[in-house]
């Protein structure tokens, strides 16, 4: 018997070692082929040698987003001879947490909000980044000191340094529509808010339904209303108020930030504007929401979402979309909102360090933005790559922006940012006066500070 | 080292070191500690075996201990530390705990939970199993009845998600209401009532399990009072009322009470059907918000959580052993 498992756990050890040895990894893009940077590839291959080292990375990207982030650590793989485990979670924010106070973390942690990072950095947990990272980014990316600022957080021993390395870059302010939806009825795309509103009058006198908005997302219930109330924000109020929102120096009830909160009521509270009734607001999953905009007769013929949601619609939709416009009035530019992931070394070793330094190369952000819904503030990157003219205009408004902001509900403590904020939206749309939402809200924060 | 290896030397260290430790503990005793032999031989024997209960058990009561004890403990000072775990703030959790209107709100929803669902479940069980106990497809119908405890909490909730859709192409209760003109509403969103259609879904899921064990209960009353009692000319109701019921209290009141430790325990039904949004927050999915961001207010609401549920779960246990004896 004994004689039996210790062969086949010698076969087992072979097989697994044999299938590394290969080291035959299938590319996506051949090296060498087409218009990427491929010399930062092979001076990054030059320059570091991590054979037989391991990287373990954890992050909230699963299912095809996975297979994507698989098909960029190939190439790090393949320049440094490292193995890489990639896994994804669903549930990534609070496994991290428990990851990092079990001391089983893995090497890098891919976090999709500020927030958490600068809660795990203050709790020790995290290792400072290079000390040149701060000025690779103020080099290389388009308004670099605001992903240096976003990437900062005090230290466990009180002291600031740069934790979080931006990759990958979501876009918020985003209206997305069906051109032929459109086309047929003989609507305009809105270049102003105030056309936007006239646009949604004309919608219900022509018999039809202008929104579909969706807050459903399980235990996460009411986050995209959240965007809705930021984007207004930027759009009624100067990015100073913005700030001072987010850190809390005006409290949550403030009347700014309350007729932000009634002006996306505007739009969601107002049974003829939204698909389903006032109801389905909080009931529809915002993933099923988009849906309405497909099918025929269009069940609405606008959906405000991140540049993710394509993900989400039916294969061979014809979606395109139209920058969440400004007032007019308000003389305020043209804002945008986004958010985006950053990278941080919660288990210190070589092959971490040296997969920052891989993120720096512009092929690490070549690879994914040739493939699908990815975007980049990396200036150094050939835009052309871009899988399609949607992503690349994305990209254009990106770095067009007057004022960049990142989604204030993940800088804001998670408690508020994702948690009370959430459902107090939710209760705002089933009904509840808007003061008193904000009001809750304030309480709960300044319980916490 | 491959998985597969590494189990078995897991498996292999820990029984052996099972193994191991009773024998070896047991040597020690006999050959070492209290010899079988000499001038005390005979009071040594006696020691020994005064001892070795202890020493068997001594594994276990450390297990229940570490994995047990401690973590009640723990949790109990944990709570009375702020939320980060450094600075102690005594009942300050608690105090915030009861001055939150959430909390008030998840607690009275917590009660009527434990109210409604223990009563109607062991109530349409024992319904249930009186009535399907004589038919000829009586046990096929309990069967059917008993399905739902296959089906994971998470699962039965997609289930009943689609049973109280808005959309009336797929939600039951809204296609009835349109066909008699009215407008679909989302049930889920109607403040009160709502809380009742999430205890629907457990119900659903367990009356299958206290029909199952009122059954037996039942089957095990003795024939000759119930013949007894139909001789003395009472009708159905009464044997059913003051022979059989009274007969099998003991069991009920088991079956109630486990029904009610496991509502005070729910989380997964509140947290796929609403996330506790529109007023159906209850202790468990309260306690989620505060996880990972305010540990003393999360393991604040596991301790109140606990405290309702000791003495639910001690007189089950009193309750048991009654039955047992």
């Amino acid at each position: 018997m004994k004689k039996i498992y210790l062969a086949s756990a010698a076969a087992l050890a072979l097989s697994a070692s044999g299938a590394l040895a290969d080291g035959h990894i299938a590319h996506i893009f051949p090296v060498g082929e087409g218009d990427f940077n491929w010399d930062s590839y092979t001076a990054y291959a030059d320059a570091f040698d991590l054979s037989g080292q391991e990287l373990t990375i954890t992050g909230p990207w699963t299912g095809a987003d996975a297979e994507l982030v698989n098909s960029v650590l190939d190439y790090f793989e393949s320049a440094t001879g490292a193995t890489v485990q990639y896994s994804g979670s669903d549930n990534f924010e609070q496994d991290i947490v428990i990851a990092t106070q079990a001391g089983s973390a893995p090497n890098i942690a891919v976090f999709p909000q500020p927030g958490l990072m600068t809660d795990l950095a203050s709790r020790g947990a995290l290792t400072p980044l290079a000390p040149e990272t701060a000025d690779w980014i103020r080099a290389n990316y388009a308004a670099g000191d605001s992903w240096v600022s976003l990437g900062t957080a005090v230290g466990a021993d009180g002291t600031e340094g740069l934790y979080g390395f931006f990759y990958k870059v979501d876009l918020k302010s985003l209206v997305w529509y069906s051109p032929e939806a459109f086309d047929e009825a003989g609507y305009d795309i809105p270049e102003t808010m105030e056309d936007l509103l006239a646009l949604n009058d004309q919608i219900v006198a022509d018999g039809a339904t202008p929104w579909c908005i969706g807050l459903g997302s399980g235990g996460a219930t009411g986050w995209p209303a959240t965007d809705w109330v930021e984007d207004i924000m930027l759009r009624t109020q100067s990015p100073e108020v913005y700030d001072a929102w987010v850190s809390n120096e005006i409290p949550f009830n403030a009347p700014e930030v309350i007729n932000a909160i009634e002006t996306f009521g505007v739009f969601a509270r107002n049974g003829d504007y939204v698909n389903g009734g006032v109801e389905a607001v909080s009931a529809t999953d915002f993933r099923e929401s988009p849906l309405g905009l497909f099918t025929f007769p269009a069940e609405c013929y606008m959906h405000r979402q991140a540049s993710f949601i394509p993900t989400f619609f039916p294969e061979d939709a014809d979606a395109d979309f139209f920058y969440f416009p400004a007032f007019e009035g308000e003389d305020l530019g043209s804002p945008v909102l986004g958010a985006g992931t950053l990278f941080g070394i919660t288990q210190d070793s070589e092959a971490a360090q040296a997969f920052m330094a891989f993120l720096q190369t512009e092929i690490s952000h070549e690879v994914w933005m040739a493939q699908s819904g990815f975007l980049t503030p990396h200036s150094g990157v050939n835009s052309e790559l871009f899988a399609s003219d949607t992503l690349r205009q994305m990209n254009d408004i990106l770095l067009g922006a007057t004022t960049f902001r990142f989604d204030a509900s993940d800088l804001m403590p998670s408690e508020i940012g994702q948690g009370i904020f959430w459902s107090g939206m939710v209760d705002y749309v089933g009904g509840e006066d808007a003061a008193s939402v904000a009001g809750r809200i304030q309480d709960r924060w300044a319980e916490i500070q | 080292m491959s998985p597969v290896l590494q189990g078995i030397i897991t498996i292999v260290v820990g029984v052996g070191g099972c193994v191991g430790y009773f024998y070896f503990a047991n040597l020690f005793l006999d050959k070492v500690l209290f010899p079988a032999k000499g001038t005390n031989a005979g009071r040594n024997i006696n020691r020994a075996n005064m001892i070795r209960p202890w020493v068997f058990l001594f594994p276990a009561i450390f297990a229940l201990g570490l994995y047990l004890m401690y973590p009640v403990v723990g949790s109990f000072f944990r709570s009375m530390y702020d939320r980060a775990g450094t600075e102690f703030v005594g009942a300050g959790n608690y105090v915030r705990l009861f001055n939150n209107p959430d909390f008030r709100q998840a607690f009275l929803n917590n009660i009527l939970w434990a109210l409604v669902v223990p009563a109607v479940t062991t109530f349409m069980g024992l319904l249930i199993a009186q009535l399907t106990d004589r038919l000829k497809w009586g046990n096929i119908a309990k069967s059917i009845i008993f399905m739902p405890m296959a089906i994971s909490f998470v699962g039965a909730s997609l289930i009943w998600k689609f049973v109280y859709a808005q959309d009336p192409d797929l939600g039951i209760i809204n296609a009835i209401a349109t066909s008699f003109g009215a407008d679909p509403v989302d049930p889920l969103q109607i403040p009160f009532w709502n809380n009742f259609l999430l205890m629907v879904i457990l119900i659903w899921i367990q009356t299958g399990f206290s029909m199952v064990i009122l059954s037996a209960a039942l089957r095990g009353v003795p024939e000759e009072t119930i013949e007894a009692a139909i001789i003395d000319g009472a009708n159905p109701f009464q044997v059913f009322f003051k022979i059989k019921v009274p007969q099998i209290i003991g069991t009920i009141v088991v079956v109630w009470t486990t029904i009610t430790i496991l509502v005070l325990k729910v989380f997964d039904i509140v947290y796929t059907m609403t996330g506790g949004n529109y007023g159906t927050e209850i202790l468990p999915s309260f306690m989620m918000d505060f996880m990972f961001r305010d540990d003393g207010q999360a393991t604040a609401v596991a301790f109140v959580i606990m405290l309702v549920v000791l003495p639910v779960m001690i007189w089950n246990i009193v309750q048991a052993r009654k039955e047992m004896r």
